[in-house]
C-alpha cells in the first residue's frame, strides 16, 4: 500500500527532471492521480497497518489525507494557468513540482504516522520542501520570506521536537522504545509516572505547532510569506500543510486529555482566544486579499483547536474539512481577483463576462460568504456544534459563567471579522471601476471541485462518516 | 566523569560561538560542538551498551562535525559570503545576558530534572544550550550564522535526546539526520541567489 | 620544609627560562632562528652591569617602585601550593590575598609608569589599570569556584585537596574555571591577545609603555618581576587545574611539575603564534568571556552540582 501511496510523488519527482516545457501537462495529470491511492485507503477497513506499527491508516488520518489530496488536485488544476496571471518561467513549474513531490511524501508520513518521531520527520520534510516552493517566485521579497520561513519554521519545528523528546522521556520508563507510539501512549497514558513532564512536553509541542500555524505571538509571518509567494503555494499552505500540523495537535491533545484535561483546556483556550482577539483586529486592518485570507485561516485554525479540546471532535473535523476546501479555493481565486493589482479590493468582483465569468464570481461570492459561516455553509453547523459542546463542557465543570463570557467574547471577535468580510464583499461587488478580467477553464474547474467538495460535507452520509471518526 | 567533561566542552564551545565575530571561526566552533556531542553519544552508548547510540555517535561525528561545516564553508566561498559577522547584541550586553540565560534555564529545568532518573545535569545543560542557540540565532542579522544557530538548536535537542531518554529510537535519529541533509540541500538552493549583496541584507 | 624552599628557588630560577622558552618557541614556529633559551639570564646580567639613568622629572617613587613591584610577587611565591605531596605549605592564604598582592604589584608598576612624566608612561598605566580592573573580578570568581570544589578557601589547601580528591563529579564546572583562568593568565601577563610583549609600537603596547624610561638595574628588576608573575600564574594554573603527579618522590614530582609548567608555556606560545593581538577596546570582550566562564563555573557548581 505504501508503494502505491508514494508512487505518484515518485513519478512527479522523476518527470520534473525532464528538461522540456511540455512536461507540465503530464506533471499536473500525475498530480491528479494522488487522490486514487488515498481513495482506495478510504474504502479499506480501518485501522489498516501500512507499515507495521509505524504508519497506520485510521479513520482520522484517512479523512485528513483525503481532504488534502482533493486540495492537491485543485491546486494542480489552478497551476496550469498560473503563468497567465503572474510572471513565472516554465522552468519554475518543474522545480515547483519537484518539491511538491517531496512535500507530498513528507505529508503522507506525517499524516499517516502512528509514531511521534515519524510524524516529526514527515513534518520537517514537508516544511523544508515548502521553503523552496516559496522561492519559485523570483522576487526579492519571496527570497527574503523563504529565508524567514526557513528560520521561523526551523524554530517552530525544533520546539515540536523538544516537546516530543520530553514526552518520550516521560513515557519511556513504562513503554520503553515504544513510547513514541501514539496509540500505545494513549492506552497507557494513565500510567505515566511523571505527568508534569508530559504536560511540559505537550505544552512545548503545542507551542511549536501554534507558532507554525501563525498563532498569537507570530501572527503576521505566515501571511507575509503567503503574500510573497505565488497563490497556489499559499493554497497549499492553508489547505495541506496546516492539516498536517493540526492532525498532530489532534493526536497529542488526545493523550493530554487523558492525563490532565483541565490544563490542556485552559492552555488551549487562553491561547486561542488571545489569537482570535489579535487576528480579528488584524483582519480589520487587512488591505489585500492574501493577507486577509491568511489571517482568517489563523482564526479558523484557532477555532478548530478550540472545538477539538472542548470535546467536540465532530465540530472540529467538520470545520477542518470546510476550511481546508474553502480557503485554498479563495487563495486560488485571488489569481483572477488581483489581476487589476495587488491592493485593489474595490471592484475585484466586477467585469466578468460570459458564462465562465459569471460562474466565477458566483462561486467566489459563495466561498466568501461560506468562510464567514453563513447558514448553508458547513462552517455554520460546525460552529453551532462547537459552541454547543463548549457550553456542555462548562456545565460539568461549574465554570458556566466564564465559558459563556468567553463565547460572547469570541462572538464579538467573529462579528468583527464578519463585518469586515461583508464590507470587503460589498466593495468588491459595488465599488471601483469595471475592469475586464479573464477566467480560465482550469481554475474554474478547480473552484467547482472545491465547491462540490464543500457542499458534499453537509450530505448526511459524509456527516455520519465524520461522526464515526470522532 | 568524562561525560561531565565533554558536556562542559559542549556548553563552552557554544558560548564561545556566541561571542565569535568571524564566520569560519564560528564554523569551527560548531564543528567542535558537534564533535563533543558525537563523543558524548559514543561514551554514553558504550556505558549503557546501546548499539544504536554508538552508531548515531559515529554518524554525528561524520555528518555534523565534518561534512556540514565543510559544505557550509565551501558554500560561503562559492557564494562569497560576508565573513565578518558582528552580532547585534553587543558583547558587553551578551556578557550579562549569557549568565542570566544560564541561571534562568538552570532553575527553569529544575522541576524537569527532578523527575528524571539520572543524568539530571545533562538535561539542564541541554535546555540551556537550546536557549543559547536561540540567542545565537537572534543576535545575528546575516543568514549564515542563523543557519549555524539552527544547527546548534538541532545539536542541543540531540543532546537532550541522548541524555534525557538514553537515546531515541534508531529510526527517528536517522530520520533527523536525513532531514538535516535535506535542510542543507535546501539551504544550498536558497544560497544560489544569495550573491555578494544578498548575504549582507537578507 | 626543604622541598618548600627548594621549590621556591627552582621557580625563581626557571622564571626567566620560561619566558625565553616561549620566545624561542614562537621564533621556531615562525621559521626564524630561535633565540637561545638562556637569553633571559643573559639579559638580566647585561642589565645588572648597565648604568642606571633616571629621568630628571622622576621623583623618588621611581627609585622605590621597582622593588615594590617585585616584592609582593616574591611574597606570593611563598604562598604557592606545594609541588610535592607532604611538603610544607601556607594553607590559610585565600584568593583575595593573592589577587590583592598582585594588584599591589600592578599598582606600583602603574605609579612607575606615571612617574617618569612621559606621554607613553601615562598611556601604558591607564591601559594597565583598565585591564587589571577587568581581570580581578574574574580572578576572584574563578579561584573561588575552584576552592568551592576543593572544599577549602585557602588556595594552597585547595590545591592539595584537589590533588587528593580530584573533583570527578564536578568536571564541567572545573573545566569552565580552567578556561577562565587560562584567559586570565594570558591577560595578566600581557600575552598576545591582550598585549604584545615584544613590540614597542605605541598604539598597542601596555606593559612596555610603562617601563620605557627605566634602565639598568631597575629594568632588570621589573623584567624579573614580569617573569616571576608568569611563573606564579603558571604554577597556580598547574596546581589547581592539572593536580596530578604529586604523590611521587621529591625529584620526580618536581620534574613533573616543571614539565607541566613548560607545557603551559608551550600552549601560551602556540596560541600567540596563531592569534592576532586584539584591539584595546576589544579586550573587555575577551575578559568578559573569562567572567562569563567563571560565573558559569560557579553556577554550574551550585545549581547543578556538576
Amino acid at each position: 500500500m505504501l508503494e502505491f501511496l508514494l508512487l505518484p510523488s515518485i513519478i512527479i519527482f522523476i518527470l520534473s527532471f525532464i528538461k522540456s516545457d511540455k512536461v507540465n501537462i503530464p506533471l499536473a495529470f500525475v498530480s491528479f492521480l494522488l487522490v486514487l491511492p488515498v481513495t482506495k485507503l478510504l474504502l479499506m477497513p480501518k485501522p489498516y497497518a501500512i507499515l507495521g506499527d509505524y504508519l497506520v491508516a485510521d479513520k482520522l488520518s484517512t479523512y485528513v489525507l483525503f481532504v488534502s489530496s482533493v486540495v492537491a488536485i485543485g491546486v494542480a488544476l489552478a497551476l496550469l494557468t498560473l503563468h497567465k496571471h503572474v510572471k513565472v518561467s516554465k522552468h519554475a513549474y518543474r522545480r515547483f513540482y519537484r518539491f511538491f513531490a517531496i512535500f507530498w511524501v513528507g505529508l503522507i508520513f506525517s499524516i499517516l504516522s502512528n509514531h511521534m518521531g515519524i510524524y516529526w520527520i514527515g513534518l520537517e520534510l514537508a516544511t523544508l520542501s515548502t521553503v523552496y516552493m516559496i522561492r519559485t517566485n523570483h522576487t526579492d521579497a519571496a527570497h527574503k520570506e523563504a529565508w524567514n520561513y526557513m528560520i521561523v519554521g526551523a524554530i517552530a519545528i525544533s520546539l515540536i521536537l523538544f516537546g516530543i523528546i520530553l514526552i518520550y522521556a516521560s513515557a519511556k520508563p513504562i513503554l520503553g522504545e515504544d513510547a513514541m507510539n501514539f496509540s500505545l501512549l494513549l492506552e497507557h497514558a494513565k500510567e505515566i509516572k511523571s505527568p508534569f513532564l508530559f504536560e511540559l512536553g505537550f505544552a512545548i509541542t503545542t507551542l511549536g505547532m501554534f507558532v507554525k500555524m501563525g498563532f498569537f505571538p507570530m501572527n503576521l509571518w505566515l501571511s507575509n510569506i503567503e503574500r510573497a509567494s505565488f497563490y497556489p503555494v499559499a493554497a497549499l499552505f492553508s489547505g495541506i500543510l496546516e492539516s498536517a500540523i493540526i492532525i498532530g495537535f489532534f493526536r497529542f491533545s488526545k493523550i493530554a486529555m487523558v492525563i490532565n484535561y483541565d490544563q490542556l483546556f485552559v492552555f488551549v483556550f487562553a491561547y486561542t482566544i488571545l489569537t482570535i482577539f489579535i487576528v480579528s483586529f488584524l483582519i480589520f486592518r487587512a488591505k489585500d486579499f492574501i493577507r486577509l485570507f491568511s489571517l482568517s485561516g489563523i482564526e479558523h485554525m484557532a477555532l478548530i483547536a478550540m472545538f477539538w479540546t472542548s470535546g467536540a471532535p465532530f465540530a472540529a473535523l467538520l470545520h477542518f474539512g470546510a476550511h481546508a476546501f474553502l480557503k485554498p479555493a479563495l487563495f486560488l481565486s485571488t489569481g483572477v481577483l488581483e489581476s487589476n493589482g495587488k491592493y485593489k479590493i474595490a471592484g475585484a468582483l466586477r467585469g466578468y463576462k460570459g458564462f465562465k465569468g459569471s460562474l466565477f464570481w458566483f462561486l467566489v461570492s459563495l466561498f466568501l460568504l461560506a468562510i464567514i459561516s453563513l447558514p448553508p455553509s458547513p462552517m455554520f453547523f460546525s460552529e453551532l456544534y462547537g459552541f454547543g459542546s463548549m457550553v456542555s463542557v462548562a456545565k460539568e465543570s461549574h465554570h458556566l459563567l466564564a465559558m459563556i463570557g468567553a463565547i460572547l467574547l469570541l462572538l464579538l471577535f467573529l462579528a468583527l471579522i464578519f463585518y469586515k468580510f461583508i464590507e470587503i464583499y460589498q466593495s468588491m461587488k459595488y465599488e471601483g471601476e469595471e475592469g475586464e478580467k479573464k477566467v480560465y477553464l482550469s481554475e474554474l474547474l478547480s473552484l467547482v471541485i472545491f465547491a462540490v467538495a464543500t457542499a458534499s460535507l453537509i450530505l448526511p452520509q459524509v456527516m455520519s462518516y465524520i461522526e464515526g471518526i470522532a | 566523569m568524562m561525560v561531565d567533561f565533554f558536556i562542559g566542552l559542549f556548553l563552552a564551545s557554544l558560548i564561545t560561538a556566541i561571542f565569535t565575530t568571524r564566520l569560519f571561526r564560528l564554523l569551527l566552533w560548531y564543528s567542535f560542538n558537534s564533535l563533543t556531542l558525537g563523543i558524548l553519544a559514543l561514551l554514553i552508548g558504550f556505558k549503557i551498551d546501546d548499539g544504536a547510540m554508538i552508531i548515531t555517535g559515529i554518524v554525528t561525528i561524520i555528518i555534523k562535525a565534518v561534512a556540514i561545516p565543510y559544505f557550509l564553508k565551501s558554500f560561503s566561498q562559492k557564494f562569497h559570503f560576508v565573513r565578518q559577522i558582528t552580532p547585534n547584541v553587543q558583547t558587553h550586553h551578551a556578557i550579562m545576558l549569557v549568565p542570566a540565560i544560564l541561571v534562568f534555564t538552570f532553575y527553569l529545568s529544575q522541576p524537569v530534572t527532578n523527575m528524571m532518573s539520572g543524568n539530571t545535569n545533562y538535561v539542564a545543560v541541554s535546555i540551556s544550550s537550546l536557549f543559547l542557540s536561540l540567542m545565537l540565532m537572534m543576535e545575528h542579522k546575516n543568514v549564515a550564522p542563523k543557519i549555524i544557530g539552527f544547527l546548534s538548536i538541532e545539536n542541543s535537542l540531540f543532546l537532550l535526546g541522548i541524555t534525557a531518554t538514553n537515546g531515541m529510537p534508531m529510526l527517528v535519529e536517522l530520520g533527523i539526520f536525513f532531514d538535516l541533509l535535506m535542510a542543507i540541500i535546501v539551504i544550498n538552493l536558497l544560497f544560489h541567489r544569495e550573491g555578494f549583496q544578498g548575504a549582507k541584507d537578507a | 620544609m626543604i622541598a618548600y624552599i627548594f621549590t621556591i628557588v627552582v621557580l625563581l630560577l626557571i622564571a626567566p627560562l620560561l619566558l625565553s622558552f616561549i620566545k624561542s618557541l614562537k621564533m621556531f614556529l615562525l621559521f626564524k632562528r630561535p633565540a637561545s633559551l638562556l637569553q633571559g639570564y643573559r639579559n638580566f646580567s647585561k642589565l645588572m652591569h648597565k648604568e642606571t639613568i633616571i629621568s630628571k622629572e622622576a621623583s623618588s617613587i621611581t627609585r622605590y617602585a621597582p622593588f615594590l613591584v617585585l616584592s609582593p610577587l616574591l611574597v606570593i611565591m611563598f604562598f604557592l601550593p606545594p609541588v610535592v605531596h607532604g611538603a610544607f605549605y601556607v594553607s590559610f592564604v585565600d584568593a583575595f590575598t593573592i589577587t590583592g598582592l598582585i594588584a599591589l604589584s600592578t599598582f606600583f608598576l602603574m605609579l612607575l609608569g606615571l612617574d617618569s612624566a612621559s606621554a607613553f608612561g601615562g598611556m601604558g598605566s591607564s591601559r594597565e589599570a583598565f585591564i587589571s580592573a577587568l581581570v580581578e573580578p574574574a580572578m576572584v570568581l574563578t579561584v573561588f569556584s575552584v576552592s568551592m570544589m576543593a572544599g577549602d578557601l585557602g588556595v594552597a589547601q585547595a590545591a592539595v585537596n584537589l590533588s587528593e580528591h580530584f573533583p570527578k563529579e564536578h568536571m564541567a564546572s572545573f573545566l569552565f574555571a580552567g578556561i577562565s583562568f587560562f584567559i586570565l593568565l594570558l591577560a595578566e601577563n600581557g600575552r598576545i591577545p591582550i598585549d604584545n610583549p615584544e613590540t614597542h609600537l605605541e598604539l598597542t603596547m601596555v606593559h612596555e609603555a610603562m617601563i620605557l624610561d627605566i634602565t639598568g638595574v631597575y629594568l632588570a628588576i621589573i623584567e624579573t618581576a614580569a617573569s616571576v608573575k608568569f611563573v606564579i600564574f603558571a604554577s597556580l594554573f598547574v596546581s589547581l587545574f592539572i593536580p596530578f603527579g604529586l604523590q611521587f618522590s621529591v625529584p620526580i614530582a618536581i620534574a613533573i611539575f616543571i614539565v607541566k609548567l613548560f607545557a603551559v608555556a608551550f600552549v601560551v606560545g602556540f596560541l600567540e603564534v596563531n592569534m592576532a593581538k586584539l584591539r584595546l577596546f576589544k579586550v573587555p570582550n575577551l575578559l568578559g568571556i573569562a567572567i562569563v566562564f567563571a560565573f558559569l563555573s560557579l553556577i554550574t557548581f551550585y545549581v547543578l552540582g556538576a
